[in-house]
């Protein structure tokens, strides 16, 4: 089955070729094409996982680039990490397909949309199967602009313009370190392939700084993607997208792939004790950071956007403390939960048509079906015991703790605290109370917009028993099975830490519930007392303030100097000449005046001129 | 009977040439330019004749050519004077810097 | 396999057009550009024909022609002549410039629809200067290279000067001066080599200059310098490139497909062939000089592309900064740079047909450039925008297009000699991407400033541009397309580098 898991992200091209030339034709059945595509893929990645269970990786590639005496190639490779990924990203793909299929009803454009989507979860699922940093980095660029041809879909709006033009051009900053990395790397090692770069790095022919620095510049690639500190900006603009895009792009898949693209490289991270703590405390402190927006955000897509920032930044921190498994543990279970999680908020924007939670409130009577799905992905998210994520933040805690970083231990709990904290107040305010509103038009969603977010809701619940300190971590030793470097299947942590984690998060829940629903605390009492903190986490610590007076003006200001340059110098150097020799021709039409007496007299002077130079050098010039 | 040196010769050729030059260039009316241009010819055939008696090659060629220059230059003189009439039937004038013409 | 003057045909094959034209009466405008679009397609096939040869491996040497042509008596030594030939030849980098003109030849024709007076001698001259173009590509000696260069000029002059803009008749002068002051200094260097080696012969130069003996050090280093100068008017390279800015704003689209497709890159193939083809040693010691120029090319360039205010204008700077890549994969003197200039000289040939000819679209409706006075094209003119996207994307080196190989090539080559200079003109890859998104999404996103009733694309208006997106996006996926071919090329030049 393996060999031909090549098949897998054609289906979407197929289905973004088919819909961009005949979509328009075929009008509303654009959906069902590129839902049926999607789901071909999907059978097929799952076929594809289940014989990577009993075999072992497939790799196969062919001649693509030659380069003097370097030959690239191109190809694909079924190991466990791709063969997992796989899997996530063509389900939820399919299943964002079918929710989109409601969500987006009655839109004129649907079958460009879905013409996107074909395009961005092949690039996806290219990116996946990618076997050598070259094609990975081909794939990255395509997600992205997967990616920002969605965020800009309703390219009429201007918020939805800038923010497709951020998107893209602040992950396009961290684009080019990678490319600069991968191609250090190139000349370090003579090819891209993953097996050669590690071979290298494993033989130690790669100096230690080497190492260091192709390490970070790699991963200035992912925080590009993956949102984090500090260009996390671009994605909470993202959310002007269709709801549905963010589910899929900007939540389960595309800043996913920042933490996948560590996770693959890992062995060249962990080469690098320097790359590692990099890594490990930009996690962190995206992770609080992002926290911290999100505590006072008011827009439901911000809300999740930026708790979105903060569990990259967790996974980030897991892969920096070591904990392979425990990245892509919560990666896989952040996918499902997070998805589950915009899928309800797109339900909830479905039916009241608006984004500010301060105008929503009592839906949970409204919204039978979407209310308790928001929950299980709230009660997930937030670490409560027993769901998906309890399981995987604990993981990534324990692996930071045995790794020995106290502090950014710390600040996860703090980070894990806010989150409970912020996901509930979002909960509260949204479902909870009296509708703030007009809820009388309130209707739930239909069906096809419901049963994709169940499937989520199951995997929200249950993905994290495939790797649990009670049952066994399966994932943990079939991800690290036969490759040393990635570590070990199961890191052994104190016991406390899982309590402390369930402590905090339930602490979180227990804020949110006193001061949203039960209002014993005024909503007031923190913002009140310390207005400037309030102020300065509620413009988002005022980034995209900062990057406008610094990178923004410094190149407008570059430009002006070049252009300053362009009509002084060049032009004017021009203009010089020019003027030189229009002078020169001036002066040359005064003497043709029409007055025999000056022409008598240049006519003299000129031989005059002569006789004086052959008198001075004898008669040979 | 000492004769006179043939620096002599050149020297008054060159004053006469240098008046008749600097008439041509300077002078407003067309008459008196014309009668320095024939100052200025004259100049050339003193220098001729001079040759004639103390050049190189002494012979009687010098003189024969001041005579054709004399001849030629009374031709021009006409032909000169009589374009000048017609002019100034056309113009009224016989101010050479009021003839620009050729500039057109 | 080949037949014999392929070579002749394919560089006079215009003549037929031109002599059907001659013939015609000027007020029939269809029929002129009917007759103007099918003289083109008669070359297009033989360099296909030619490069499908090649590349099912006819000898090179079966297509060079020689005829003698003129001769006359060299004083220096006795009983011997200077002969100038007729002879033409053809490489692997010259198959491919030969097909790539043909090809943007056509859709140019094709483009040309949107001429509006004396369709007659537009395409009178336009024929011409394609037999320029190609005899540029195809010449074997300097003396033909240079006769056909300047018969490049003439057309363009003429071309520019009357169906431009506005402005047209300034910058027409403006690329008539500069162009004449880079021909008259590639004909000295010419001159200069003819008359103290007795050959043009390009083979036998390379060969002759290869040995040391045959010219001093500081000889060999001042023509060099020449020759980029000559050719650095062309491409441009910075400070020579106020001519072309003001040519891509003021020229006919068609002609700028032409401009920017073809005859900038002759300024590259001439760079190539005879900088570093008659020159190596030298060029190696100037190495990091091109280099720094190329990164100052790529982002003077994209800075003045950042605050331009004219689509064509962000256009005309956008060009000078992706001719830096050239310079920059010519800088690194290894065969990662030299393939990835070359292939960015195609590849750049290509896009920047496709986004002429869709201002040439859009000109045609909203008669505008102005990105102030455009906006929400997506809405009125889906077609045409999402073309617009695709070029911008595919300039801007998104991987799957033919614009990410060049640059990558380009790049991963510098970073192996220079990687400083190359981190630092990496910044130029962020800033193609806001100069570009900036530019395209203000004309196609946002809302509809003008009330212009317009309709999108016509079926023939979009023939040129599907078949360079294929293209592009064909070499863009499979590059070893037109890799495979330069690989004698870029060996050879790479075996004069020493490397």
């Amino acid at each position: 089955m393996m060999e031909f898991a090549w098949i897998i992200p054609l289906f979407p091209l197929l289905s973004f070729l088919l819909l961009i030339v005949y979509g328009k034709k075929w009008g509303s059945a654009a959906p069902y094409i590129g839902m049926l595509l999607t789901f071909a893929s999907f059978i097929v990645s799952l076929l594809v996982l289940v014989a990577r269970f009993e075999n072992p990786t497939y790799k196969a590639e062919a001649t693509w680039l030659t380069i003097g005496d370097a030959t690239l190639t191109a190809g694909f490779e079924v190991n466990q990490l791709n063969a997992l990924m796989l899997v996530i990203v063509s389900l939820v793909s399919f299943l964002v397909h079918m929710y989109s299929k409601g969500y987006m009803q009655g839109d004129e454009r649907i079958s460009v949309f879905y013409s996107y989507l074909g395009l961005f979860t092949f690039a996806m699922l290219g990116l996946v199967l990618s076997p050598n940093l070259l094609q990975t980095y081909i794939f990255w660029e395509l997600v992205g602009v997967g990616s920002f041809l969605l965020i800009g879909f309703y390219f009429y709006k201007e918020e939805a313009k800038a923010a497709a033009k951020k998107a893209f051009i602040m992950t396009r900053i961290g684009d080019v370190a990678l490319f600069i990395g991968m191609i250090l790397l190139f000349w370090q090692v003579g090819s891209f392939e993953y097996d050669e770069i590690f071979a290298s790095v494993s033989a130690g022919t790669i100096s230690s700084e080497m190492i260091t620095l192709t390490a970070i510049l790699i991963f200035i690639g992912a925080v590009g993607k993956s949102g984090q500190f500090p260009l996390h900006s671009w994605l909470p603009d993202a959310m002007e997208g269709p709801t549905p895009v963010s589910a899929l792009i900007h939540a389960a898949t595309m800043v996913a792939a920042g933490v996948y693209l560590v996770a693959t490289m890992f062995p060249v991270f962990a080469a690098s004790e320097a790359a590692l703590m990099t890594v490990a405390i930009v996690g962190a402190f995206t992770a609080i950071f992002a926290a911290s927006i999100g505590l006072v955000q008011k827009d439901i897509k911000r809300v999740l956007a930026y708790s979105t920032v903060s569990q990259l930044g967790f996974m980030m921190l897991a892969l920096g403390s070591a904990g392979y498994v425990a990245g892509v543990f919560h990666l896989t279970t952040h996918a499902f939960f997070k998805a589950l999680l915009f899928l309800a908020a797109g339900s909830v924007i479905h039916a009241v048509h608006t984004q500010d939670i301060e105008k929503m409130g009592g839906l949970w009577k409204k919204l039978r079906l979407t209310g308790p799905l928001f929950l299980i992905g709230t009660l997930a998210i937030s670490g409560v015991p027993l769901l998906s994520g309890f399981f995987s933040k604990d993981e990534i805690l324990v692996a930071t703790w045995v790794h020995g970083h106290t502090i950014l231990f710390l600040l996860a709990i703090i980070a894990a605290f806010m989150t409970a904290f912020y996901m509930f107040r979002l909960f509260f305010l949204v479902f909870g109370g009296e509708a703030r509103g007009d809820t009388n038009h309130v209707k739930e969603s239909p069906n096809v917009m419901t049963v994709p977010m169940w499937v989520l809701a199951f995997l929200a619940i249950f993905a994290g028993y495939i790797n649990t300190p009670w049952f066994g971590s399966f994932l943990g030793d079939w991800l690290t099975d036969g490759n040393a470097a990635l570590g070990h299947g199961h890191i052994e942590g104190p016991i406390w830490i899982m309590g402390l984690a369930t402590a905090v998060s339930l602490l979180g829940i227990a804020l949110a519930w006193l001061i949203y629903s039960r209002k014993s605390l005024s909503r007031d009492w923190l913002s009140s007392r310390a207005p400037y903190a309030y102020q300065l986490v509620n413009k988002k610590y005022y980034i995209d303030e900062f990057y406008h007076f610094t990178v923004v003006k410094a190149a407008s200001i570059l430009s002006r100097v070049a252009r300053l340059f362009e009509v002084i110098i060049v032009e004017g150097l021009i203009k010089l000449i020019t003027a030189f020799i229009t002078g020169l021709s001036k002066l040359g039409s005064r003497m043709q005046d029409g007055q025999v007496q000056t022409y008598g007299t240049v006519a003299f002077l000129g031989l005059a001129v002569l006789v004086i130079v052959l008198a001075l050098t004898g008669g040979y010039l | 009977m000492s004769t006179v040196p043939i620096s002599a010769y050149l020297t008054l050729a060159l004053v006469l040439f240098c008046i008749g030059l600097y008439g041509a260039l300077t002078k407003r009316n067309t008459v008196i330019v014309l009668i320095s241009i024939e100052l200025m010819l004259n100049a050339g055939n003193i220098n001729l004749v001079a040759f004639s008696k103390f050049g190189m090659m002494p012979s009687i060629d010098g003189q024969v050519f001041a005579l054709f220059a004399i001849a030629v230059a009374a031709a021009e003189v006409a032909v000169g004077l009589a374009i000048l009439i017609a002019i100034y039937r056309n113009r009224k004038t016989v101010n050479v810097d009021e003839f620009d013409a050729l500039k057109h | 396999m080949t037949f014999p003057y392929l070579l002749t045909l394919i560089v006079f094959s215009p003549l037929l057009g031109i002599l059907v034209l001659a013939f015609t009466p000027k007020t029939k405008e269809s029929a002129i550009k009917l007759i103007g679009v099918l003289a083109t397609i008669p070359a297009l096939i033989l360099t296909l024909y030619l490069y499908i040869a090649f590349q099912l491996g006819a000898k090179l040497s079966d297509f060079a022609e020689k005829v003698s042509w003129m001769q006359f008596a060299n004083p220096e030594v006795f009983n011997s002549v200077y002969s100038v030939n007729y002879e033409l030849r053809a490489d692997g980098f010259s198959i491919l410039m030969l097909v790539l003109t043909a090809l943007l030849s056509t859709l140019a024709a094709i483009a040309s629809i949107h001429i509006k007076k004396e369709w007659k001698g537009y395409f009178i001259l336009f024929l011409l200067l394609q037999i320029g173009m190609f005899g540029v590509f195809a010449a074997g000696n300097l003396i033909l290279f240079f006769i056909f260069f300047e018969i490049t000029l003439i057309p363009t002059f003429f071309l520019i000067g009357k169906w431009g803009y506005a402005e047209k008749e300034k910058a027409a002068l403006s690329f008539l001066i500069y162009n004449g002051i880079g021909s008259a200094i590639l004909l000295i260097v010419i001159m200069f080599l003819f008359a103290k080696i007795g050959t043009t012969n390009i083979e036998a130069l390379m060969s002759i200059l290869s040995n040391k003996a045959i010219l001093s050090e500081s000889t060999k280093m001042t023509l060099l310098i020449a020759l980029i100068i000559a050719f650095g008017v062309k491409l441009p390279i910075f400070p020579l490139h106020s001519w072309m800015v003001r040519v891509h704003v003021e020229a006919p689209p068609s002609i700028v497909m032409l401009h920017a497709g073809i005859l900038l890159k002759i300024g590259a193939y001439g760079l190539i062939k005879f900088g570093i083809g008659f020159f190596p040693e030298q060029f190696q010691s100037l190495a990091t000089w091109i280099a720094i120029l190329g990164v100052i090319n790529l982002l003077y360039g994209a800075f003045l592309a950042l605050i331009q205010t004219d689509f064509k204008k962000v256009l005309a700077y956008s060009s000078i900064s992706h001719m830096g890549i050239v310079l920059i994969g010519l800088g690194a003197i290894n065969s990662a740079g030299v393939q990835g200039a070359i292939f960015q000289v195609v590849s750049h040939g290509l896009l920047a047909a496709l986004l002429f000819w869709l201002v040439s679209i859009f000109y045609q409706r909203y008669e505008t450039t102005k990105l102030a006075e455009l906006g929400g094209m997506a809405r009125a003119m889906p077609v045409t925008a999402g073309f617009l996207l695709v070029g911008a994307l595919g300039s801007l080196g998104l991987p799957g297009m033919s614009g990410f190989i060049a640059e990558f090539m380009s790049f991963l080559g510098l970073f192996k000699s220079m990687p400083i200079l190359a981190a630092v003109g990496c910044l130029g890859i962020i800033l193609t991407a806001v100069y570009l998104l900036r530019a395209v999404l203000s004309i196609t996103f946002g809302e509809g400033k003008t009330t212009n009733k317009v309709k999108d694309m016509e079926t023939i208006e979009k023939i040129p541009a599907v078949i360079l997106v294929c293209l592009i996006v064909a070499i863009g996926v499979y590059p070893d397309l037109i890799a495979s071919g330069l690989t004698n090329t870029i060996e050879t030049i790479v075996i004069g580098l020493g490397g």
